[in-house]
């Protein structure tokens, strides 16, 4: 957890380059995306969609927060070892799970109308795994990044990709698990 | 390095899945089917087969539970991961040779 927490006071903390001057001016933006997420243990992957307000802090630095629903295949993954352990081997797109999130996205100079950003946050989720009758809740870390585009006035479109690293509780004596994840995603953002 | 780390220690580590090891008491713990009986002891997940290709490494087909994946052995201590009451015995193969036999996991008889 050590490393994650560094990278994180990094992103938030370094000086940064002067945001690229393509950036929209506006200091609110909506935002939806479409992408996957991959799994795996008892972190829930498949279908990624999400939601996100953007508010300007600084030239360089925007509050992003918002909502993600992960949906996945509904198969079984758990089983019961020799020991009579119960444990959770669910595929890299299994489960559900609706979350959360707050975060930092600093923007770094870019060229034309491409603007490279870094994304720290932390999420809050509710992950269930119907196959298995698992149910749990999970605080994931969320680093990653992306590249915006302006493509018209207001009008921004962005792909971007996400590590999550975290603890989640869930029930049905698995108790405490880690929580890893990757998602990439596309999507448009908008001018308030 | 250390994303590999994280990953390695996101995945779970057991000589039984699902598939085939994995204690039972009924079909839905299983990805096939739930082998019971004195047979079994405690339950194990397993396949329906009818030879050895229908089963994963390290299984046999045999003709015990109208055909089932039963994992391969050559002595006892080769199936106390099963748990006490398990040793490697002979049974009729399937898909095999008429009358020959494979040295599986099981409860003896």
């Amino acid at each position: 957890m050590r490393r994650p927490a560094v990278i994180l006071a990094l992103v938030v903390l370094a000086p940064a380059s002067a945001r690229a001057d393509s950036e929209p001016a506006a200091s609110q933006e909506l935002g939806a995306a479409l992408g996957v997420e991959a799994g795996g243990r008892t972190s829930p992957g498949g279908f990624h969609l999400l939601g996100d307000y953007l508010y300007q802090l600084s030239d360089e630095d925007w509050f992003d927060s918002g909502m993600s629903i992960t949906i996945g295949s509904g198969a079984a993954g758990c089983f019961r070892d020799r020991d009579d352990d119960f444990l959770c081997d669910e595929g890299i797109a299994h489960g559900f799970a609706i979350e959360g999130f707050a975060g930092v996205r600093r923007f770094f100079a870019g060229q034309g109308a491409f603007a490279p950003f870094a994304r720290a946050g932390i999420g809050a989720r509710l992950v269930s795994f119907r196959g298995d009758d698992v149910i749990g809740f999970a605080l994931p870390l969320q680093l990653g990044g992306g590249i915006r585009a302006r493509v018209a006035s207001g009008i921004a479109v962005v792909v971007g990709s996400e590590l999550r690293l975290g603890i989640g509780w869930f029930d049905r004596e698995l108790g405490t698990e880690p929580q890893i994840g990757f998602a990439v995603h596309a999507g448009v953002e908008f001018a308030l | 390095m250390a994303l590999v780390a994280v990953l390695a220690a996101c995945s779970v580590s057991s000589d039984v899945s699902r598939e085939i090891g994995a204690r039972c008491d009924d079909q839905d713990e299983c990805d096939d089917r739930c082998l019971t009986g004195v047979r079994f002891p405690g339950g194990m997940c397993s396949s329906s087969c009818d030879d050895d290709s229908d089963c994963p490494d390290g299984a046999s087909c045999v003709n015990l539970a109208g055909g089932a994946c039963l994992y391969a052995c050559s002595a006892d201590p080769g199936c106390t991961f099963l748990g006490d009451r398990w040793s490697c015995v002979a049974a009729p193969e399937r898909g095999g040779e008429p009358d020959s036999t494979v040295m599986v996991c099981a409860a003896p008889q």
